[in-house]
């Protein structure tokens, strides 16, 4: 079953992910959250998800240094990562690709992006 | 909502099953369909409490007497999930339209240009809102007929204008009343006018500005489509944003049309009436109308002999001073430029604009011109030119005249031919009037009476006056 993560510390930006990806949940993709990145790497480590939807800010353990120890593991490299960042605070794009991001998007996100983004890495028609 | 999946979250489960164990008896939560979710399925349970929500039984607990707050707990999560659930649901519809709202500023905000910023604004909205066709309407104020700026639609051909005046047909109503509206079954509506596009469903709705609605938006679809207050509301939404910036490309064309209407103003009358013009609310015509105006015509007396003693580049040096001299006279006093015909200038009073005392400005106009010819720098001028005038005033058509490809905005009539006679006869320094212009303006300045002439092709003759100054 595929597997979707949601890492964000703001529980309701967790729950509209959820939310907005639901229609994925009904076709059976399983919808797993992290409130933190320590949290998020222990859960990539255990349910090693397809793709990753992962905050930048925030405490402990910021989104980056997450995606950094999600790359240096060999057996996690295929996931697809794509960070999540506050409108108005500028994606540092170099540090993203440095870290191995494979793609971002700005909140308040778009819905729609979010859902088409999720089928197209899992590989789900509309 | 289905039981399994609230039982299925982490959480909930292993409050449920702690709480089952803790109660000790054979309790099991079975889904409305008989499948068992949880606990054991006690043989011969003696209780069985429904799990409900929104009055649908969407499982049982079965079991012992213990059961029963088993079932009260479960109740309790489902319908709090449930409510989780909606509160979510309609958080992200308002993120959508956020987010929505968001990328359509973004596309349209810096666009100038009308067509392209009703052309994506239509795209815009039929991509959020199920629809064949749509179309921008705004309002023409010189015909004050909505017309079709920019639409989409199976049928539609840039040539199609649909012109329902104002107030007619659904976009008018809503133009007048500034408020949006739904008409789910077109062919009902006695408001509706045919148009391009086959319509069974509708939606209009008024593009507000600050203080006024300037058109309409209009959605429909060729199905019925059962647009909902939802969508609506959406359309609302669009509209508002899309308003602003209507208007906004509509002031930015004015303005460029007015720039281009004032400079080629700005060749023919002085920049004071440019600005009179532009400023002035009421229409100026330069389709070809009936007027009362004076003509003046000023030529140069023997210009050709004069010019045999110099070589042509020099000639045309010293036309150019004259004519900026004569024309900056002309303008002073509320003249307009019309042409020059080789040495001729022929200058109008009391068209396009400025329409009092006519003839006395012309005859103002005339002596200044005379005067200022002795004053130009120029010594050769000054010896050489020497300049007949003649004004005459009355009924003329005026206005553009010409082929599509070349217009001018000038006099016809009679009353030119005779201005241009009077000015053939005149020696130089001399001006000669008519007597219509000799009447208006008798009493401030003084004549001499030369009598009558002859004009070719006229039955009647002209009586000429001579402008003492």
């Amino acid at each position: 079953m595929a597997k979707i993560l949601i890492v964000d510390d703001e529980p309701h930006i967790r729950l509209l992910l959820k939310q907005t990806l639901e229609e994925l949940e009904d076709q059976g993709v399983a919808l797993l959250t992290a409130e933190n990145g320590e949290q998020a790497l222990a859960t990539v480590r255990q349910e090693v998800p397809e793709l990753v939807f992962l905050d930048v800010m925030m405490p402990k353990m910021n989104g980056f240094n997450v995606c950094r120890a999600i790359r240096e593991d060999g057996a996690l490299k295929h996931i697809h990562i794509v960070m999540l960042t506050a409108k108005g605070q500028e994606f540092d794009r170099q540090k993203g690709n440095e870290v191995g991001a494979d793609g971002y998007m700005t909140k308040p996100f778009d819905p729609d992006e979010v859902v088409d983004k999720a089928r197209e890495v899992l590989g789900m028609s509309r | 909502m289905k039981l399994q999946k609230i039982l299925t979250q982490q959480n909930v489960l292993s409050m449920v099953n702690g709480v089952i164990t803790a109660m000790g008896g054979p309790i099991a939560v079975h889904s409305c369909d008989g499948v068992c979710l949880l606990g054991q399925n006690g043989n011969g349970a003696a209780q069985k409490y429904p799990i409900e929500l929104s009055g649908n039984v969407i499982g049982w607990v079965t079991g012992t007497a213990e059961a029963m707050p088993v079932a009260a707990l479960i109740n309790h999560l489902v319908v709090r999930e449930y409510e989780r659930k909606m509160l979510a649901r309609e958080t992200l519809d308002r993120y959508k339209e956020i987010s929505l709202i968001y990328k359509f500023v973004d596309k349209i905000a810096l666009c100038l240009n009308l067509a392209e910023v009703t052309k994506l604004v239509i795209e815009e909205t039929r991509k959020n809102i199920k629809s064949t066709s749509a179309s921008v309407m705004l309002l023409n104020q010189r015909t004050r007929n909505l017309e079709i700026i920019s639409a989409s639609g199976k049928e539609y051909s840039p040539k199609t204008t649909l012109k329902p005046g104002v107030g007619i047909g659904i976009a008018g109503t809503v133009f007048f009343s500034g408020k949006a509206e739904i008409v789910n079954n077109v062919s009902l509506d006695p408001r509706y006018v045919k148009g391009a596009n086959r319509a069974s469903s509708l939606m209009c709705a008024p593009l507000k500005t600050r203080d006024k609605v300037i058109g309409v938006i209009n959605v429909s679809s060729e199905e019925p489509a059962d647009y909902t207050a939802a969508n609506l509301q959406l359309l609302h939404m669009l509209t508002s944003q899309a308003a602003l910036v209507i208007e906004n490309a509509v002031f930015h064309e004015n303005k460029l049309k007015e720039e281009r209407i004032k400079s080629n103003l700005e060749r023919y009358v002085a920049p004071q009436i440019v600005k009179a013009i532009m400023d002035s609310k009421e229409n100026i015509v330069f389709t070809p109308i009936k007027k009362n105006i004076t003509v003046l015509f000023s030529d140069i007396r023997n210009f050709t002999t004069t010019c045999e003693q110099q070589p042509p580049e020099k000639i045309v040096g010293y036309l150019n001073e004259y004519f900026t001299h004569m024309v900056d006279v002309i303008f002073t006093y509320g003249g307009t430029l019309n042409k020059f015909v080789g040495d001729m200038i022929v200058a109008f009073f009391g068209a396009p604009a400025m329409a009092e005392q006519n003839e006395k400005r012309a005859i103002e106009a005339a002596i200044g011109m005379q005067k200022r010819i002795k004053t130009i720098p120029a010594q050769w001028i000054q010896n050489n030119f020497h300049t007949g005038i003649g004004i005459n005033s009355g009924e003329v058509v005026v206005g553009n005249i010409g082929s599509p490809h070349h217009m001018d905005y000038t006099a016809i009539g009679d009353e030119v031919n005779t201005g241009s006679r009077l000015q053939s006869m005149a020696k130089g320094g001399q001006i000669l009037v008519s007597r219509s212009v000799y009447e208006a303006t008798k009493e401030l300045f003084a004549f001499t009476e030369i009598g009558s002439v002859q004009v070719k092709g006229k039955n009647k003759s002209v009586e000429v006056f001579e402008v003492q100054y």
